[in-house]
């Protein structure tokens, strides 16, 4: 094939080039070109390119020199004239244009990425039909003994009952999680969704390759069935077309895979979606019965004109009815609904409101700073806008002349902003992808765009208006009869000042804010927590029901892994819980100390339960106060946590003492051994009321396992893997990571928000400085002649320096005041997401506004030393 | 706006000779793309093909040159190509400057090659 010219650059020239050679310098360059890629066509290629960039870059003057018949609205041409005007100026003084733009790009870029961040949590709608009519479903627990939790799961025979009284939904399903290890390959564990018959038909989706569930598969005997994710199907399955029907072995039995779901249909922020597969929820006739043990979620689809209030005051009803038929168990239990959308951003829309403000806030402190340049440069340019306005130009053409050129610029800025916004937004996303729901779906799309264009029309304005407002006003008599000089004192010094003090109120809150949000990450990292964190390293190991089907197999596991691992070098501790601290959920159930009678569960206290092995407490460095900890050999038995024991048995001492876990078991009464300190279960709240279990066996798989280490935690990871799969290769090793790492990464939201605003105050203090620097070094040129008169009065160095400096800060003094205000009255934004620290700190509040006051001064040392060296000779001359 | 010497020929800007003399050099091959190739050739000059256009342009527009049009070949992409030649008053303006340019360099040959 006959090699071609770039398509683009032939339609570049096409368009720029005059008619009349068009057609001639075009077959020039094609017949070249076609020699030149004849040697080396990537040559060839260039040179075309440079050969168009050079034609489009000088455009070449046509042969007929008249102006063309002005066509079109006038205003348009008026408009269009100024652009071009605006280009051939900005062409001629690049240097004056590239500051603005960038100054503004960054503004624009900071604010396009913040948005789209915005755009893909809280704006764009979930990837199911009608997302706004799926709803989760809650209990409501009794707040006697569940104070403070508005939510709580769902038990079968409730679901069962909500499902068959209630008219509002469309569908409901329950669903779970659980963990099966791959065995056919190296053992993997892997989060399944088993979900209840309707959830394919609340979420409207169907299999994009294969089927969903058919409603025999919801059979326990016929439930060996999946639905794998896209990811999983490329991941393992290579994309197989055929992959419906082939066969995957977890834990050593054989499931066949029916389906594949869409690529869309993975969101990752919603548990029950962001799993790699599906299986059936397929209850027996005794799980269908359990109704005290809350283990269940469940997602419903409102019916067609059915209100979300409609549809909780009916589960309200429901469940008034389940709690008089089974008062034992549902007693104090109420029902609700929220809607997917709300539980999926509810926690980060506050966060993400203020960072946007925050950026708004940057953006418009580098309008301030902008104007402050266009208005300089207004200035400097009154003899042409007198001119012009001499040559008949009205003030509102003048006017419209230099917001023309603001918006041009701003444009300019606002393009290669949404180049920096992607940079951003490709480094941050997939920081953020774990703490922000749907954070990684952020990208630049119509809206965003839109929204930049906003931006950009809106910054211009504001950058522009008070420029182009203050020269409009130009006396035009005043300005020529100035003579050469350009500038001169006051002109627009006021506008100069109202700017001063505008960045640096604006400043002011932003410094504040970062202030405050360092301080409460500081204050969450050194909180205690309970336990010493480091030096820990953690592993989670599940034994799977296939291959340890017996309690007492799965203790003795546990028990000779342990062995294994305290016996490792560098290992000093080690012990298993089945939830650690600061990871987020674990069991809550109610207890019933000895002597005392089961009351109902409304009013039963409830505690946080921890099955946990011997030496755990140790290893964590939970102290133990009273009592001993945990032997391998003693079978059922209890520690409690101080707060614990002060909630359950009040002054009375509890060590000897006994009770039982109803949930676990009615009859088994528990001794209790000691008491121990109290752990946080979130860094940034109380620490709950807690019993550590120690179980003759062990009821369940899976576990979290501590070691304390005499180094750094991660050198012995290797080893405690292989020590697990020297005991079974075929265990699934997950989740292992130093507790120091775990603890940051709860920190990452708190990090991320921190850093931001840090960024956007560096930003804000860079540019407030640089506002200040700007205005008095003009003012003081503005002043040249009367201070040059005062030196030569005698004033001295120190004299001038003052002068300069106190002009300086009286806008910065002002802009503080009103700063101080501004963020005072901002507080409430950051209330809820600051930690151990006021939103309106005073000491954070005075550090910033001295910082602040230091930095005006030093900005204004510059133009005050340079004004202290003028020679007064050479001034006064001058004129 | 050109001004006219003594000799009554206009006075040739630098491009504008080594145009015209591309365009002598190459006689019924004179076109755009060859011109310019002609003057990267033999003065190093890599200029681009609308400075070319526009100069060659401005040369006809003040009658140093003549242009004709010729067929369309697949080389161009089914484009046509214009051909240029020197008229009369071309040819002196170009003899003009050669002369001037030699008569100034007159016994200078030395000076501008240092040893």
């Amino acid at each position: 094939m006959t090699p071609q010219p770039p398509r683009l650059a032939v339609r570049l020239l096409a368009w720029r080039l005059p008619d009349a050679w068009r057609e001639f310098v075009l077959g020039d360059l094609e017949e070249e070109f076609l020699l030149r890629a004849g040697r080396s066509e990537p040559d060839a290629r260039r040179w075309f390119w440079r050969q168009t960039l050079r034609s489009i870059a000088r455009p070449p003057a046509t042969r007929t020199a008249s102006v063309p018949h002005p066509s079109g609205d006038p205003f348009m041409r008026t408009v269009l004239s100024d652009v071009r005007h605006a280009l051939r100026v900005f062409v001629r003084t690049p240097s004056y244009a590239v500051a603005v733009a960038a100054v503004l790009a960054l503004g624009i870029g900071a604010n396009t990425a913040i948005f789209s961040i915005v755009n893909a949590v809280l704006l764009r709608p979930l990837p199911f039909e009608q997302p706004d009519r799926m709803a989760r479903l809650f209990h409501i627990p009794p707040q006697t003994t569940f104070p403070g939790m508005a939510t709580f799961s769902l038990s079968p025979a409730n679901f069962l009952d909500w499902q068959r009284d209630s008219r509002s939904f469309e569908a409901m399903a329950a669903y779970s999680f659980r963990q099966l290890t791959l065995t056919s390959g190296s053992a993997e564990a892997l989060r399944v969704a088993v979900v209840g018959p309707d959830f394919f038909r609340v979420v409207r989706t169907q299999a994009a390759l294969g089927r969903t569930f058919l409603p025999e598969e919801y059979d326990p005997a016929r439930a060996k069935v999946l639905v794998v994710s896209d990811g999983f199907w490329r991941s393992h399955m290579g994309a197989a077309p055929d992959a419906a029907g082939r066969t995957l072995t977890f834990d050593g039995e054989t499931y066949t895979v029916v389906g594949v779901m869409p690529k869309q249909f993975s969101v990752t922020a919603w548990g029950a979606t962001m799993v790699p597969m599906w299986a059936p929820l397929a209850w027996t006739d005794k799980e269908r019965a359990v109704r005290e043990n809350h283990n269940y979620q469940a997602i419903a689809r409102l019916k067609d004109g059915v209100d979300l209030g409609r549809a909780k005051s009916e589960l309200d009803v429901i469940s008034k009815r389940l709690e008089q038929a089974y008062p034992s168990e549902n007693a104090g239990w109420g029902g609700t609904a929220i809607p997917l959308q709300e539980l999926i951003v509810g926690d980060v829309r506050g966060s993400l409101v203020m960072l946007l403000a925050a950026v708004a806030l940057v953006l418009l402190i580098a309008c301030a700073n902008v104007g402050n340049l266009i208005l300089a440069r207004a200035m400097n340019r009154r003899k042409e806008i007198a001119i012009r306005a001499a040559l008949g130009a009205g003030r509102r053409r003048v006017f419209q002349h230099l917001l023309i050129e603001s918006l041009v610029l701003a444009c300019a800025g606002g393009a290669a902003g949404v180049l920096l916004a992607k940079v951003a937004i490709n480094a941050g996303t997939a920081m953020l992808s774990n703490q922000i729901p749907r954070a990684d779906e952020a990208s630049i799309d119509a809206r965003v765009l839109l929204f930049v264009l906003g931006a950009s029309l809106l910054t211009g304005v504001l950058a522009g208006i008070v420029p182009a407002l203050r020269a409009g006003r130009t006396d035009l008599n005043d300005t020529l009869k100035e003579g050469g000089r350009s500038d001169s004192a006051g002109a627009g010094s006021v506008t100069r000042r109202a700017l001063i003090v505008a960045e640096v109120a604006l400043s002011l809150m932003l410094l504040m804010g970062a202030g405050v949000m360092l301080r409460s990450l500081h204050a969450l990292r050194t909180v205690d927590a309970g336990f010493n964190p480091s030096n820990i390293l953690k592993l989670d190991v599940n034994t799977p029901d296939a291959r340890y089907p017996d309690p007492a197999r799965k203790s003795a596991f546990y028990a000779s892994l342990l062995d294994r691992l305290r016996a490792l070098p560098g290992v000093q501790g080690a012990g298993w819980v089945d939830t650690l601290p600061v990871t987020g959920g674990g069991s809550v159930q109610p207890l019933v100390i000895e002597g005392s009678a089961e009351r109902k569960p409304s009013e039963q206290p409830t505690v946080a339960v921890r099955v946990a092995s011997e030496q755990y407490l140790q290893t964590m460095q939970i102290p133990i106060l009273r009592g001993r900890d945990f032997e391998r050999s003693d079978g059922d038995a209890m520690l409690v946590s101080a707060s614990a024991a002060k909630l359950l048995w009040g002054s009375t001492d509890p060590i000897g003492r006994r009770a039982t876990l109803p949930l676990i078991s009615r009859t088994n009464a528990v001794p209790v051994l000691g008491i121990v300190g109290d752990v946080k279960e979130a860094l940034a709240e109380k620490a709950p009321p807690t019993v550590y279990l120690h179980p003759r066996e062990l009821p369940f798989g899976d576990v979290s396992i501590a070691l304390r280490t005499s180094a750094d935690p991660s050198t012995v990871s290797k080893a405690a893997v292989t020590a697990v799969h020297d005991l079974d290769p075929q265990i699934a090793v997950q989740g292992v990571h130093t507790m120091s790492d775990v603890i940051e990464e709860q920190l990452i939201a708190e990090r991320f928000r921190t850093l931001l605003l840090e960024v956007f105050a560096a930003a804000a203090l860079v540019l407030a400085s640089v506002g200040i620097y700007s205005v008095l070094s003009y003012l003081v040129r503005g002043r040249r002649r009367e201070i040059g008169i005062r030196t030569a009065l005698g004033a001295r160095t120190a004299d001038v320096v003052r002068l300069v400096v106190v002009e300086g800060l009286k806008p910065a003094l002002l802009g503080i005041a009103i700063g101080i205000a501004g963020a005072l009255a901002a507080a409430s934004l950051l209330e809820t997401l600051v930690f151990g620290v006021k939103a309106w700190d005073p000491l954070t509040l005075s550090v910033v506004a001295g910082g602040l006051l230091i930095v005006s001064i030093a900005a204004s040392l510059l133009p005050a030393w340079r004004a202290a060296r003028l020679d007064p000779l050479t001034v006064l001359r001058e004129n | 706006m050109w001004f006219k010497s003594r000799s009554g020929a206009p006075v040739l800007g630098d491009f504008e000779q080594l145009v015209l003399f591309g365009v002598l050099r190459l006689g019924e091959d004179a076109y755009g793309a060859a011109i310019r190739q002609e003057i990267h050739a033999r003065s190093g000059r890599d200029v681009s093909i609308n400075a070319v256009y526009t100069t060659l342009d401005r040369l006809e527009d003040k009658g140093l040159l003549r242009s004709w049009i010729g067929e369309p070949t697949a080389q161009r992409g089914g484009r046509r190509r214009k051909g240029y030649t020197l008229t009369p008053s071309g040819t002196a303006a170009l003899r003009q400057a050669y002369h001037a340019l030699r008569s100034m360099a007159d016994g200078l040959e030395g000076r501008l090659n240092p040893r």
